[in-house]
């Protein structure tokens, strides 16, 4: 019997700290995530949720560990994975040699493999100079 | 006004769109209005997108492809009532949203105006929304607004597109943009009478948007504007979608759950992934 064969489910990847400048609770992370798994009909393994600690990736790294035996990872969102492109590029790379599938809840995006970046890479990379443009790219309302 | 005189209503827009510097009016009228209306730029999109959804309506109600669509469309209250129309609603606009063609055709209705209004870098809204409103149905109303007073930024724009040809209450109203700047800036003086007051205080100057089947309406967010009871004889289908330039300030709607890239020019995908060189000492 091959790995993927004893492969089940999708684990969920949730977090303790804002998630682009959003916080979410936790509950509301896992209603997302669950409904976005619902809708594509994916079976959910319990959540894992990374610690508060900014710049912490450690219930991440288990997570990448386990998809030996599981089939994918749903993050809350795409924005919950490292801001550094390499490091993020090394969570694609991890990924995708153990044969599995990466999703975001928020975004309602997924990832196949290397051709499917584009749909992740595209925004992070936008996102990331937003600051940088006029009003930082942030229309604040509250004054 | 009936819609026997719809197709003239689009052969004024076409002939206004296409005459002597209608280029360089685009943006004069914009800054006037805070909204164009133009006729569609890819006629064979808006075919596909309306004959599709009359295809995924006419299977919601397990009935056969209709060979008119427009026609199908204009009389849908023949076959859906107000209880059942929400279900009905989001039927047919989950189907398009699942079409891997559908938004690049949406953006092709309007893709020389937005990128003249614009820009062209752009980020689309990345789910449609659909209206539809049945003649004298009280339950799918969109109460006086700017969308600028809730999530949006002022830097989005709305591509409003007509399915069947809407006009007057079958439409939607703006307030003239000068009105809504003057309006604006008084609006706490409504905190007591609320939305209703509001529309009320608004009535008499709010304009009623002609906007035939074949043409499009893109808004600025900050217009303020709305829709009432359709009286009507036949139903309004439209689908709104917003844009707005990749790297101007978001609001509450952002980048990755509401919008997503749409166009991003080659320089700019080289300069988002350029490194300095690292590893000196100071």
């Amino acid at each position: 019997m091959t790995d993927a064969e004893t492969r089940g489910g999708y684990r969920g990847y949730i977090g303790s700290r804002p998630v682009a400048g959003t916080r979410y609770p936790q509950r509301v992370q896992n209603l997302v995530v669950r409904d976005y798994a619902a809708r594509h009909g994916l079976e959910l393994l319990l959540s894992l949720t990374e610690y508060a600690m900014p710049g912490c990736y450690m219930m991440l790294r288990d997570a990448l560990a386990e998809l030996a035996h599981a089939e994918g990872l749903i993050l809350f969102s795409l924005f919950m994975l490292p801001p550094d492109p390499e490091r993020r590029q090394a969570v694609y790379r991890e990924v995708f040699e153990r044969g599995a599938t990466l999703h975001a809840a928020l975004e309602d995006l997924m990832v196949t493999g290397p051709e499917d970046l584009a749909k992740f890479e595209d925004i992070l990379l936008v996102d990331a100079w937003l600051p940088h443009t006029p009003g930082r790219g942030y229309w604040d309302k509250a004054g | 006004m009936t819609a026997a005189a719809r197709p003239d209503a689009l052969k004024a827009l076409e002939t206004a769109a296409g005459g002597a510097g209608a280029n360089d009016s685009l943006g004069d009228a914009f800054l006037r209005d805070g909204y164009v209306i133009r006729p569609a730029e890819d006629r064979d999109a808006l075919l596909r997108i309306q004959r599709y959804m009359a295809d995924s309506a006419a299977e919601s109600l397990g009935m056969a492809p209709p060979a008119d669509p427009t026609r199908f469309l204009d009389e849908i209250g023949k076959h859906v009532r107000p209880d059942g129309l929400n279900a009905f609603r989001l039927h047919v606009i989950n189907r398009l949203n699942e079409a891997d063609w559908a938004r690049q055709a949406y953006f092709g209705l309007a893709r020389r105006t937005i990128e003249s209004i614009i820009g062209n870098e752009l980020a689309m809204q990345r789910n449609f929304a659909l209206s539809i409103q049945l003649p004298e149905d009280d339950s799918s109303l969109l109460p006086t607004h700017a969308d600028v007073w809730s999530e949006c930024s002022p830097f989005e724009m709305v591509l409003w597109t007509a399915f069947v040809d809407c006009f007057a209450t079958k439409s939607m109203f703006v307030l003239p943009l000068a009105e809504s700047r003057a309006v604006t800036e008084r609006l706490a003086d409504f905190e007591r009478s609320g939305v209703e007051g509001l529309f009320h205080a608004i009535e008499d100057r709010v304009q009623w948007l002609d906007i035939p089947f074949g043409s499009f309406l893109l808004f600025n967010p900050s217009l303020i504007h709305g829709n009432r009871v359709n009286h009507e004889r036949t139903t309004r289908w439209s689908i709104n979608c917003r844009f707005k330039g990749l790297f101007t300030p978001y609001s509450d709607k952002r980048l990755g759950s509401f919008f997503d890239v749409l166009s991003m020019r080659p320089a700019t995908r080289m300069a988002l992934s350029y490194k300095l060189p690292g590893g000196f000492d100071d």
